[in-house]
């Protein structure tokens, strides 16, 4: 069965090991610029939201691709890049609400988060529960959008709001 | 090269030149970080110059394994010559910079000469731009650091800076980064403000690459599992160090005041910092990569938001007798914010309130401010005044002794201080293996390393405590805190091994301390990072390689076997309660284990400077001139 990353911002603690281990693992060398998820941090607040592929159901980069390079690998869930077809147009770039598809500024390629085909290194280094990997279910769907709900209030917080 | 970046970056503040030099000529040798910084101070500094001549080099050092994805990678080593002790100054902070300065292309960053005005290094991908700090000098740390990433437009910089302590030369300011990572002691923070620079700041997207880098991914993963399946590590993954805290202090190994009595009930029994921690902590913190989240981001209403772990824990509470963690709070902000090193100033608080207790000083010495103990106007008025020097904040930002001299010769006599430092706040009268690393240890301060936290953990295992000891530094007594025997060689084999993840680039609390107490992992992080064959001894002899530079260093600067001693309370008065009731350092047993050690070192035992033989058998044949120089 398939299964998403669900991220929950609120219980990260900003220590990048999901970066980290995340470039060693797709560059095999360590380097947080070339990962497929970042953190946004606002150290001083203590917030911290990690940002990664969300696997939309009607995916907005796989929408914008002018060349289909953009498709969901159906045995992991992930939307994955075809680096043969991608003319790096960076349109999915632009078109991932979440800021969550990434450009390798040496190469020019689309760097995003193909899960590990299927049991994705930041899970495991994960030391707060911030990165989780569940099924596929309604109660996971929940978990999601709610999570994601609290995110605004975080970055309101962290820019000094209510 | 693998691990490394390969380059060292060096500028020269007075002229503006910026040049490069292979990492790789020393690392065979010196290993990194620590190690490394310890090689290029030895050459750089001209024996004599003053701490705060431009001439004296400030050197940020990173290891092979920093920025890599091996948990705890995130430390930085930071030397000068101290404004403290005029030894070589040692100084380590974590966080995010560290591994940032190797994504721009640097192992080390070399900083000589003095700007003409005040100026930040702006260090991005393999370049270096100076830029004028006029409008950023006056600001307290968190908006320097938060005024840069916006001038340059990237929330992701990460910078290390000083606060107006550093700038107006506080002989213990330190360097800050995020809210609460600091290069505490030593009076970094000073060297930075004498060169008039406000900060360095560091962005790179570049790579470390790694010589093995499945065989690393396989391995950090496995630590990462270790760490956190670890009772250390689950402890201060939620409480920080606020229980540990309260658990030294019944064991007698945290002093009240100071270093006045132990044993006060409101320390051992109504220890109110776990209570904070649970009702304040937002969340735990750690450095780069880190599971091990050792520090408590604490937001508290009307005062702030700070990221702290371990010495405000003790010296803003028992060390000053304040029982208000309001005022924990409040001093914990303020020295970070202002940029001064939380130990010394502490400890220049404790010094004051025991002056007015005992009737040496009265309100009048300062400035009308009662220095009662525990007043909470005492410990922040304190505190401003030294950053703002002051009234007698300015005598006390001179340091604890220079303050004493103008108080006269009872407070001269009372002052605590190991070569020029508060030495770190352990009951050395108990615990006298800390008290012998203490003494003969480098900077002043040399603490915490395995041998002293061996002493304490002896408290809950006597018996499990003293097996590893027998095993680990050969004898069964250099885990009772009270005996004097197997602490020579307690406090060798403890150098030795805090000096690999130092050198490393990584942290001692992980590779070292808490989580892994020999260096086999460490050892194994080195191989994949590097490609190096180089195992266990391997490292410890580069250890030894970097203990004895550094011991050449501070000998040519005037250190010797007279000044590896601690003050005099500790072996004149007992201790009056507590576990250890009746403890005292005996001076012959003392001095009886300093020649153990020197023995155990190959140092000449009367002078305690290291022989022409050792340092030669350890490849230092320039050290070996040098020191012979000295005593013609």
């Amino acid at each position: 069965m398939p299964k998403t990353v669900v991220i929950d911002a609120q219980k990260c603690s900003g220590c990048r090991a999901c970066e980290s281990v995340c470039s060693l693992k797709h560059e095999m060398a360590s380097n947080p610029a070339k990962a497929r998820v970042h953190i946004v941090k606002w150290e001083q607040e203590g917030i911290f939201v990690p940002v990664s592929c969300m696997r939309c159901e009607i995916a907005a980069c796989e929408r914008a691709c002018p060349q289909g390079a953009t498709f969901r690998n159906y045995t992991t869930g992930a939307m994955e890049v075809d680096p043969y077809r991608c003319i790096g147009c960076l349109s999915c770039l632009y078109a991932c609400p979440f800021g969550a598809t990434f450009l390798d500024y040496d190469s020019g390629r689309v760097l995003k988060c193909d899960l590990c085909d299927g049991d994705p290194t930041c899970v495991k280094v994960c030391p707060t529960g911030a990165l989780t990997l569940e099924d596929i279910s309604k109660e996971t769907y929940l978990k999601l959008t709610q999570n994601a709900d609290r995110i605004p209030a975080l970055v309101r917080a962290a820019m000094g709001g209510e | 090269m693998h691990g490394w970046v390969g380059k060292i970056l060096k500028v020269d503040l007075s002229d503006g030149k910026v040049t490069t030099e292979p990492t790789e000529d020393y690392v065979d040798q010196y290993l990194g970080g620590r190690g490394l910084g310890v090689r290029l101070i030895y050459d750089l500094y001209q024996p004599g110059t003053d701490p705060f001549d431009p001439a004296n080099p400030l050197i940020f050092n990173t290891g092979p394994v920093t920025g890599t994805a091996a948990p705890g990678s995130g430390r930085v080593d930071v030397t000068a010559v101290s404004p403290m002790s005029k030894l070589r100054a040692k100084s380590n902070f974590g966080a995010y910079w560290g591994p940032e300065l190797k994504f721009a292309g640097f192992d080390h960053l070399v900083i000589t000469g003095k700007a003409d005005k005040p100026v930040y290094l702006w260090i991005h991908n393999g370049k270096l731009e100076i830029r004028d700090a006029s409008h950023l000098w006056g600001q307290d740390t968190f908006n320097t650091q938060k005024a840069i990433q916006l001038e340059l437009g990237d929330p992701e910089i990460k910078v290390v800076c000083i606060g107006p302590g550093g700038e107006k030369l506080v002989r213990f300011a330190c360097l800050i980064t995020e809210t609460g990572d600091a290069a505490g002691r030593t009076g970094m923070g000073a060297i930075m403000g004498s060169k008039n620079l406000k900060a360095v700041a560091v962005r790179g997207t570049g790579s470390v690459y790694l010589a093995k880098p499945e065989e690393f991914l396989d391995l950090a993963l496995q630590i990462n599992r270790e760490i956190r399946e670890h009772p250390a590590s689950l402890e201060l993954s939620q409480w920080g160090v606020a229980r540990g805290v309260q658990f030294s202090y019944q064991m007698s190994f945290f002093p009240v005041g100071y270093f006045e009595d132990v044993c006060w009930d409101e320390m051992t029994d109504k220890y109110p910092g776990p209570d904070y921690v649970q009702k304040y902590g937002i969340k735990n913190m750690g450095c780069f990569c880190c599971p091990n989240r050792c520090m408590n981001f604490l937001s508290v209403p009307e005062i702030g938001k700070v990221l702290t772990s371990c010495e405000p824990f003790s010296g803003f509470t028992g060390a000053v007798w304040n029982t208000d963690m309001n005022v924990f709070m409040e001093a914990t902000l303020m020295v970070n914010r202002l940029g001064l090193d939380c130990t010394e100033t502490s400890a220049s608080i404790g010094l004051l309130m025991e002056l007015y207790h005992d009737g040496i000083i009265t309100e009048k010495d300062t400035d009308g401010v009662a220095m009662e103990r525990g007043s909470k106007e005492a410990i922040l008025t304190t505190i401003r005044k030294i950053a703002d020097r002051e009234g007698y904040g300015d005598l006390l930002a001179e340091g604890q002794m220079h303050a004493a001299e103008k108080f006269g010769q009872a407070a001269v006599d009372k002052v605590d201080q190991v070569k020029g430092l508060a030495p770190h706040a352990y009951e050395f009268r108990a615990y006298k293996g800390a008290g012998l690393i203490q003494a003969i240890g480098h900077r002043g301060d040399p603490l915490p390393v395995r041998g002293s936290v061996l002493e304490l953990d002896w408290n809950n295992a006597p018996e499990w405590f003293q097996q590893v000891a027998k095993e680990q530094f050969g004898a069964e007594e250099a885990a009772i805190p009270t005996e004097y025997r197997g602490k020579a060689m307690l406090a060798v084999v403890s150098e030795h091994l805090e000096r690999v993840p130092d050198n490393l680039g990584i942290c001692k609390w992980i590779y070292g301390l808490f989580i892994y107490q020999d260096a086999e992992i460490a050892s194994r992080l080195c191989q994949y990072a590097t490609g190096k064959e180089w195992e266990v001894p391997d490292l410890l002899a580069i250890s030894e390689r970097v203990r004895n530079l550094e011991r050449a260093f501070d000998v040519r600067q005037g250190l010797r076997r007279a000044d590896d001693i601690l003050p005099k309370k500790f072996f004149e008065q007992p201790l009056s309660k507590g576990k250890f009731k009746g403890e005292v350092l005996d001076r012959a047993k003392f001095e009886g284990m300093k020649d153990e050690y020197y023995q155990i070192r190959g140092w000449d035992s009367a002078s305690g400077i290291p022989t022409a033989q050792k340092l030669q058998e350890l490849g230092l044949n320039d050290a070996a001139d040098d020191l012979a120089a000295l005593s013609k």
